[in-house]
């Protein structure tokens, strides 16, 4: 079967738990403190993380096509279809942004002007974290991103109809693609320190974009595994073997690795150098949040090093999806570290600000046990529901945006034929081996 | 070992593809193959050989999990019992300050102790020279080689077709 095509029931699901998700986010919206901090925490948590996974797998397929690498051909329609989610990727952010610009939420420090004139630091950054900034670098380069996705995406498709031996559309993918790397490397360190990092205001990290690219990129990795394994359940993708699956693995096992690395690298650094501006951003979440900093590390490092070490645990498609499931699940987790600790803060500090009028639910406790001081860090955090830890309204808005992404990479993987057929590297496809010692693959 | 010279016959192919084809043939006709010779690994030709997995790289963990206790633990005894200093105001048992060490020594032990582990496998090491048959089987040439010491004649001449059915380019008789 070449062609895919969702089933009704299928659709059924995916509609099941997008309603689910809209439910989740009703709720927390209407259960919330006066800014609607949990709100819009979990809608700009899953936004991001769901953008990130497609502009991830496009330059995995650029970084691919440019090192003239074969073996992905079979699977490369997966990625693209991924790649088109950065269309409602940047619906989703566009309302992001439209909210900040109307300051509907609280979670940036950096949008409230009286604060920002009154901060020195604060002050100091405003040159790039303010709102013009903020809303033309989001959709300029998310723009940037939709255009490359797309332009990729129709060469590609063109290419099966009209492609020839003289392969003029992989010459221009592959123009598109060299074009589109440094691209990404730029662009997405900007939108992170927009999107995330600005969230702890104060704070900077130069190591955090690639951090948090490196999670998305793990992310993607994972999710593509889960998907191929069960498309090849379905009867789709039988060409796609254990070899794929192992460099799927290898993928998967290094990059988590390099995240690992990446996230001790700024850890150590910040951690040895001891710099207070610095270490609050770690204080709080060692200190306030335990589960969520070293449960980070469980899921994205202790359980992919181990579990997928061994050369045959990456050819099993049971333990890769296991594994999958658990670092997808971590590197969401990541995100949600990322983003709730320095949102709450912001949140009751603002509160404070407001005298807490009108609020109610956990940030109005937090707020009143805290008058009048403004260094909240200093303080321990009481426990709340979907901060401290994602609650069950976070795993269900979670899921929400998890059906809407799968159901967008279903919809564009319905539209083309699953082998492209005109691909030079097909072939190369078709017959990849990767274990020296393996048998027939299967 | 002993050190008794043998008789070799051995056919060289100018293809993997040819020495896979007539390996499968080998195996068909049950004819046991003493050694195969390929200037660089070969996909596949493992478990026509009949091979079972390398365990080098099980080796390869003992001995990184071996360097991360070493690391880890010699810093921790030397900073908190044999030799205590402060340094930049951080206590004594500081782990994250350990890791870049722990990691190196991880990696340090587990690729010399590969490769010594390798070396005294394969019998190598210093002053050991290991005869060739051909210098082109480390160029671009694949063997097959019999054992036909004290062999009986129809034995060699049958060995001899195997290697003209199979397409080998050279066969040779070597005493080494």
């Amino acid at each position: 079967m070449d062609q895919f095509t969702i089933t009704g029931n299928q659709r059924n699901v995916l509609f099941g738990f997008m309603g689910l998700g809209l439910l989740c986010m009703i709720i927390t919206f209407f259960g919330d403190d006066m800014f609607h901090t949990r709100f819009w925490t979990n809608y700009l948590h899953n936004s991001v993380f769901f953008t990130g996974i497609a502009l991830m797998s496009l330059f995995i397929l650029s970084a691919f096509t440019t090192a003239l690498a074969g073996w992905h051909t079979l699977i490369k329609r997966i990625w693209e279809a991924y790649s088109m989610f950065l269309i409602p990727g940047l619906i989703l952010m566009a309302v992001v942004v439209i909210a900040t610009v109307g300051h509907m939420h609280h979670l940036y420090h950096w949008t409230d002007t009286t604060e920002v004139a009154n901060d020195p630091v604060l002050n100091g950054k405003s040159g790039f974290l303010n709102l013009t900034w903020f809303t033309a670098g989001t959709i300029i380069i998310m723009g940037i991103w939709v255009f490359f996705a797309w332009k990729m995406r129709q060469l590609s498709l063109d290419e099966d109809k009209n492609g020839d031996a003289s392969y003029e559309h992989h010459r221009k993918i592959r123009i598109y693609s060299a074009a589109f790397l440094p691209i990404a490397g730029f662009s997405s360190a900007a939108v992170i320190w927009l999107w995330i990092m600005s969230i702890d205001a104060h704070w900077y990290s130069t190591l955090f974009a690639w951090y948090t690219g490196a999670s998305w990129f793990v992310a993607a990795m994972a999710s593509t595994i889960v998907l191929i394994s069960y498309m090849k359940g379905k009867g789709y993708l039988q060409n796609v073997t254990q070899e794929h699956l192992h460099d799927l693995g290898k993928y998967l096992f290094a990059f988590s690795i390099f995240w690992t690395y990446l996230w001790f690298s700024q850890y150590m650094l910040i951690w040895y150098g001891n710099v207070g501006e610095e270490t609050v951003y770690f204080q709080e979440r060692q200190e306030n949040y335990p589960v969520l900093f070293y449960g980070n590390l469980l899921l994205n490092f202790i359980a992919p090093f181990f579990v997928l070490m061994r050369n045959d645990t990456k050819r099993k498609y049971g333990t890769m999806v296991f594994a999958s499931i658990v670092v997808f699940f971590g590197h969401w987790w990541d995100f949600f570290q990322m983003i709730k600790p320095g949102a709450r803060l912001t949140a009751m500090h603002a509160m404070e600000h407001h005298g807490g009028e009108g609020a109610h639910h956990g940030a109005e406790h937090a707020a009143a046990e805290l008058p009048g001081h403004t260094e909240a860090a200093m303080h321990a955090m009481p426990f709340e529901m979907g901060f401290t830890i994602p609650g069950l309204l976070e795993l269900g808005t979670m899921l929400g945006f998890l059906a809407l992404f799968i159901y967008v990479v279903m919809n564009q993987l319905s539209k083309a034929p699953l082998t492209p057929k005109n691909d030079p590297y097909l072939e190369e496809s078709l017959h990849h081996h990767v274990e020296l010692h393996g048998e027939e693959a299967h | 070992m002993s050190n008794q010279k043998k008789d070799i016959l051995y056919g060289l192919y100018n293809d993997e593809e040819y020495l896979l084809k007539a390996v499968d043939h080998a195996n068909a006709e049950g004819i046991e193959i003493t050694e195969v010779f390929t200037p660089f690994p070969v996909h596949g030709l493992d478990p026509k050989l009949g091979f079972s997995e390398s365990r080098l790289h099980i080796t390869g963990f003992v001995y990184g999990m071996l360097g991360t206790l070493t690391a880890f633990l010699f810093m921790t005894w030397v900073f908190t019992r044999d030799w205590p200093i402060i340094f930049g105001g951080k206590p004594y048992f500081s782990a994250p300050a350990f890791i870049p060490i722990t990691f190196e020594l991880t990696v340090l032990f587990a690729a010399v102790g590969m490769v010594v582990t390798f070396y005294i496998i394969c019998g190598l090491g210093p002053g050991v020279t290991i005869p060739t048959l051909d210098d082109r089987i480390t160029d671009d040439k694949f063997c097959i080689a019999f054992d036909v010491t004290n062999a009986e004649a129809s034995f060699t001449d049958k060995l001899k077709g195997f290697f003209s059915q199979t397409g080998a380019e050279e066969v040779n008789t070597k005493n080494i």
